[in-house]
């Protein structure tokens, strides 16, 4: 119906409409160019395998309220088990490194960075921390060929 | 450097060239923010997204499958965060966010500013406040569709595909679709 022509010109237009109204924040830009330096050379990457916000169907027991999820990482044969609860003051974390791992852990949320431990039993908590993208890394006390571990980012 | 194919970037990122690594961010930043736009999040809950997506590519720099496709990567992994954050109930937004933005920036016009020149400006704001409105009121899969096509620079048809989960052959028609429902609404909020 629209001519090609005519297709491009609305294009242009909303384009023009969208650098004016929601172009993407100069903060952003500027966080963007800043999260290379948060980038780990000597810690394996342990990747998101499980996430209840997406993984888990109306039918499962594993779905809790939603202000409750659950996340899973994975580095070999190490995995790192999340509860993050939100409240009002931020978001709450339990942790559990399986098998159980004596660990120095880091929190790192988007320009910061929180520590604590894993005891003996591999469990650790920590908040409350600001919502937005956090990051584990694990340093694995008594360290066999795994020294240290960086989880994926996730949005908390 | 901006000429530079994207598997060259990400290779020289990873060995610590961080102009390699913010010519990246300028080249795909329209892209992941399309797409967390798209997904009707709040402007903190998108800049979380975008955040996340970039953090994320800093850790996969080594470890991309196919490091010339990474606009394709940044897009699929934007829009699987947007999903998650869309999906967490404590952060639901009221829907007619976009709306309010957009009228919010309507420049007013000013008598100061020379006559012609501000005249001119304000019949712009107007069009593309309009236009921004009209936009704001289409079905979910038109905005996410036109929002991710028009991201500057121009994203390629991978790309887009990869942000939107939807085959390639299929962009095309849904495009003149939806730029057709586009063309209608404007219509309407003309009368």
């Amino acid at each position: 119906m629209d001519s090609e022509h005519d297709e491009t010109a609305l294009e242009d237009d909303l384009r023009r409409a969208v650098a004016r109204f929601d172009p993407v924040p100069a903060e952003l830009l500027a966080a963007a160019a800043e999260a290379f330096t948060w980038r780990t050379i000597d810690a394996e990457l342990a990747g998101l395998v499980f996430d209840s916000l997406v993984d888990s169907d109306a039918s499962s027991l594993v779905r809790g309220p939603a202000e409750r999820r659950l996340l899973s990482f994975q580095a070999g044969s190490l995995s790192i088990d999340l509860e993050v609860t939100s409240t009002a003051s931020g978001r709450g974390l339990v942790g559990q490194l399986v098998p159980a791992r004596q660990a120095n852990v880091e929190i790192r949320v988007a320009d910061s960075a929180v520590a604590t431990e894993a005891d003996e039993l591999g469990r650790f908590r920590a908040g409350p921390l600001p919502a937005g993208p956090m990051s584990l890394r694990c340093s694995l006390v008594s360290a066999g060929p795994q020294a240290a571990v960086v989880t994926d980012w996730v949005t908390i | 450097m901006a000429d530079n194919e994207p598997s060259d970037l990400v290779r020289a990122a990873l060995d610590g060239d961080k102009a390699s690594w913010e010519v990246l961010v300028q080249r795909y930043s329209g892209l992941v923010w399309s797409v967390a736009r798209g997904y009707r999040l709040g402007a903190a809950d998108a800049a979380d997204v975008y955040q996340t997506t970039w953090l994320r590519l800093a850790e996969h720099l080594g470890r991309l499958s196919n490091p010339g496709q990474v606009g394709a990567w940044l897009a699929t992994t934007a829009r699987h965060e947007a999903l998650r954050t869309a999906r967490g109930a404590a952060r639901v937004i009221p829907s007619d966010d976009v709306t309010m933005v957009a009228l919010g920036h309507v420049d007013e016009y000013s008598p100061e500013r020379a006559a012609l020149d501000a005249e001119q400006a304000r019949l712009d704001a107007e069009r593309d406040a309009r236009l921004w409105l009209a936009f704001s009121g289409l079905p979910d899969h038109c905005r996410q569709l036109l929002r991710v096509m028009i991201a500057a620079p121009p994203p390629s048809y991978a790309e887009i595909a990869a942000a939107l989960d939807m085959p390639v052959g299929s962009i095309g028609p849904t495009r003149a679709r939806c730029l057709r429902r586009l063309r209608e609404q404007m219509a309407e909020t003309a009368e």
